[in-house]
């Protein structure tokens, strides 16, 4: 097993957004600043490494047909301390996430490479794999959020780009998520279409 | 297939123990933690609504089903004792209650106004709580930023001071409120809606125009209960 190819291949090759198409939902909601991106990666990565270790551990002792809700409650129980945790000692950005905290519970990616992969592999390449898809994760919605902090509310990390400029509301909007996701999405693709000519 | 549904039983059962039995755990190192952070915002948010009041006792009234908690304050202008009141208002927003302190003087004049929970769609409506930064993004990176002492206080929380609670508020989209605005605004006795969260902005003015209501009566029947002794 080619341990640097299970690290990598969720930044770019098998990106969970832009190539499997999981995880929309915290992409599209959380993406308005730079800085709420780089929360909701690093909580949501946490998640993912642990649950990956622990539904690797267990896998051999799981039932098949039930092993849906043992996945869902070890990922629920990480969830729960990562919120208590931010509440305790960051009530800051815990206020900034709000409730897409506690919604990383139903984060299809965390869900599927507990199902797609972490169920089939030993502990090393679910860290590894964990690790990767965060990652692919967090660039992908630092970039989305870069766009749309500096057209949407004409700042970058919290501060002001143009002082006296009107931004572009719909930016951090629904509909301004969609356009620039649609924008990454038809990048993402052109690339890869070019790569294989 | 008996044995297998008793050791699937057996299993998730078991998944149950373990993952309540790390959450009390981790529950009893933060919830110590938590508590003592709420206290502090309660706090804070009192001495910021209340600016240079003394906080008196705090009251609390059942209003149709719920609770009105409020606090009584005073200050010493030289011969004159103002009074003061600060009440929490609580409306449901556009996804669950806002909770907001609010502190307002004997006519009904808001002293201010701190936003103490809110679950508002981060980027729309939890712009309630942003503080714009007098610096810019470029005065940060060349090392030119102005020396900020104290971080401004949230213009929508802001606009609020000199607001009569009393009478009707209105809501004028002019986009994110400043300084400049606060004359115009204050005479019509209106405050600019955050750009895309009108029904977040409605919740907490609809919030302290109740309040404000509810206050007045509570304050009227415990005269009442003073006096019905004395007679």
């Amino acid at each position: 097993m080619n341990y640097y190819r299970e690290f990598t291949k969720g930044i770019w090759e098998k990106n969970p957004i832009l190539i499997l198409g999981i995880g929309m939902c915290p992409t599209l909601a959380v993406s308005t600043s730079v800085s709420n991106a780089l929360w909701m990666t690093l909580a949501a990565t946490f998640v993912l490494i642990f649950s990956n270790i622990i539904v690797s551990l267990v896998k051999a002792v799981v039932p098949s047909h039930i092993r849906i809700p043992i996945f869902i409650a070890i990922i629920a129980t990480f969830v729960i301390i990562v919120e208590l945790t931010l509440k305790a000692f960051q009530p800051d950005i815990y206020k900034a996430l709000g409730i897409f905290i506690p919604l990383i519970v139903v984060n299809c990616i965390i869900l599927g490479r507990a199902e797609e992969f972490a169920s089939k592999n030993t502990v090393l390449p679910s860290i590894l794999d964990g690790l990767g898809m965060g990652l692919g994760f967090g660039l992908t919605l630092t970039v989305l959020a870069f766009f749309r902090e500096i057209l949407g509310s004409n700042r970058l990390f919290g501060y002001t780009l143009i002082p006296g400029m009107e931004p572009a509301t719909i930016m951090t909007l629904a509909p301004g998520a969609f356009f620039t996701l649609a924008m990454m999405l038809w990048g993402m693709n052109a690339l890869r279409s070019r790569k294989r000519r | 297939m008996n044995a297998s549904i008793l050791r699937s039983t057996l299993i998730l059962g078991l998944t149950a123990f373990v993952a309540t039995f790390a959450l009390s755990h981790i529950k009893a190192i933060t919830h110590p933690v938590i508590q003592k952070q709420e206290r502090q915002k309660q706090e804070n948010a009192l001495a910021l609504v209340l600016p240079g009041y003394t906080i008196g006792e705090e009251r609390s009234v059942a209003v149709n089903g719920g609770s009105f908690t409020y606090w009584t304050a005073e200050k010493t202008d030289g011969p004159a004792t103002m009074k003061a009141y600060a009440f929490i208002a609580e409306k449901p927003g556009y996804s669950g209650a806002i909770r907001t302190m609010v502190g307002v003087d004997d006519t009904g004049t808001v002293l201010g106004i701190s936003i103490i929970r809110q679950s508002e769609t981060p980027g729309l409506g939890a712009r309630v709580l942003e503080a714009a930064s007098r610096n810019t993004f470029f005065q940060v990176v060349t090392g030119r930023a102005h020396e900020t002492g104290e971080e401004p206080s949230p213009w929508f929380q802001e606009q609020f001071r000199g607001i009569n609670a009393a009478a009707k508020i209105g809501i004028v989209k002019k986009g994110d409120w400043n300084e400049a605005m606060r004359e115009e605004l204050l005479q019509k006795n209106e405050v600019s809606a955050i750009t895309g969260a009108t029904i977040t902005t409605k919740a907490v003015k609809d919030g302290i125009e109740e309040g404000m209501a509810t206050l007045r009566t509570a304050l009227e029947e415990h005269a009442k209960a003073q006096e019905a002794p004395a007679r």
